[in-house]
């Protein structure tokens, strides 16, 4: 069941990431953090690239399994697969608030919005994954299944080159994000530099 | 006990009449993570510390091969164990590269003269260290003083690491980059005992775990089976932590 560890942990990564925006969100509003624009962008784009491209196309081979052992959670793999197929509009609204941000200050609160609506649905969305989806494949699965899963997701990982053919280090993209992240939630503040 | 860097057997440990720890007996293998979870006064860091010989215990405590009948924080340290206990214990008024070199005052003590190299070891590892290193320890943000208390044990070169709350106190982006670096230390080599309430991010690095209750190993495992047990997922793993998890600001 390694594939179902790779998940928790890609999930609890992409948590730190919604965690450490909002904590931001609030201290701009609040006039105590100057907005660190670079990090915002760098820190929608891990979701974007990381979320969208890289753990979405795993969850997709892991929740195709499902049916094929049991009738049990339809609804929510249904709906899991329209939020999935959705995903590029929803990363669009967000990186259109960023940019529209980005371009005019004045819209820092539209910006906060569309992040608390896209983190408000990340994380109804991790956790029917979480509560509904994996305990089926844990209680359904056979061992051949995991045996293969397992493999198709070790094989992903050690593929760098991503869906979109870029070759993208994520753990040290997420390292950097920490490094300039402000203290409490971070090791700085220091400028993200591209 | 080839292949085993720590071995405890029947560990007990009392505060007076009252048992804090019964008869605990786990171990750690060479370049294992191994953690200890379990809800607070579980007697987790009480287990540590007597295995560290903080505290007077009964039962055996063999470290890399050779049994401690009394086991005591000086020795212990000088063969190659070393505990970063929950409250990080840095020295606010020294600086960091002070700090750091207080970790390798025992192996100093005993001949060895590579805390130079050893530092810099520490430094590759945490380069933000190496950045502030002539400033105070007082000054560090929380993280910042987790990585300086994992560094002055690391300048100790310990074969086995024990962590006492490493995520203690910490947001969820420094946790995840903290249990990184954990990782890290196990592809160096480095044993580790890892004691955390935050059962969901050691169960996720870790190799195998014990669940203790009331001074008990009540369950004990690969850190993969455990992670799968509906009862540690119903103790531990559930909705309530979730939800903490993802909702904490």
């Amino acid at each position: 069941m390694e594939a179902l560890h790779i998940i928790g942990e890609e999930h609890q990564s992409l948590a730190a990431i919604l965690h450490a925006i909002r904590f931001m969100l609030k201290e701009v509003a609040a006039g105590k953090l100057a907005a660190d624009l670079k990090l915002f962008q760098a820190m929608v784009h891990y979701l974007d690239a990381y979320a969208e491209k890289r753990h979405h196309p795993k969850e997709d081979l892991l929740f195709h399994r499902l049916p094929q052992r049991t009738a049990d959670g339809a609804e929510a793999l249904a709906k899991l697969g329209l939020q999935h197929a959705a995903a590029p509009q929803r990363m669009a609204a967000l990186e259109q608030a960023l940019a529209a941000y980005v371009a005019d200050n004045s819209r820092f609160d539209n910006f906060a919005r569309a992040f608390e609506t896209y983190a408000e649905f990340y994380r109804e969305h991790m956790m029917l994954e979480e509560d509904v989806v994996l305990p089926l494949l844990r209680k359904h699965l056979t061992a051949d299944d995991w045996t293969e899963l397992d493999a198709a997701f070790r094989a992903e990982m050690a593929d760098k080159s991503g869906k979109d053919g870029k070759a993208e280090d994520f753990s040290a993209l997420f390292s950097r994000l920490v490094d300039c992240a402000p203290a409490p939630i971070g090791f700085g503040p220091r400028p993200f530099a591209n | 006990m080839s292949g085993k860097v720590l071995v405890v057997k029947d560990l007990s440990v009392a505060y007076g009449k009252v048992e804090a720890v019964s008869k605990i007996s786990l171990e750690v293998g060479e370049g294992r993570i191994v953690t200890v979870i379990g809800p607070n006064g579980a007697g987790k860091t009480t287990t540590l510390s007597a295995i560290m010989g903080l505290l007077p215990s009964s039962g055996q405590v063999a470290f890399d091969g050779c049994i401690e009948q009394v086991p005591e924080v000086e020795r212990m340290v000088v063969r190659g164990m070393n505990l970063v206990p929950e409250k990080r214990e840095l020295f606010g008024t020294m600086t960091i590269e002070d700090n750091l070199l207080l970790g390798a005052f025992q192996r100093n003590r005993h001949g060895h003269r590579d805390h130079l190299e050893t530092m810099e070891e520490v430094y590759a590892l945490f380069p933000r260290l190496k950045e502030r290193r002539h400033q105070q320890a007082g000054t560090m943000s929380g993280g910042e003083r987790q990585m300086l208390a994992v560094g002055r044990a690391l300048m100790a070169k310990p074969k086995l690491l024990m962590l006492d709350e490493p995520s203690l106190g910490l947001a969820p982006l420094i946790v995840r980059e903290i249990f990184r670096i954990i990782s890290e230390l196990r592809r160096r080599g480095v044993s580790i005992l890892l004691v955390e309430q935050n059962a969901r991010a050691a169960l996720q690095v870790a190799d195998y775990a014990y669940v203790l209750e009331n001074g008990m190993v009540k369950m004990q495992g690969e850190a993969e089976m455990l992670r799968n047990d509906p009862r540690v997922i119903e103790s531990y793993l559930g909705l309530a932590s979730k939800h903490q998890e993802m909702l904490a600001t």
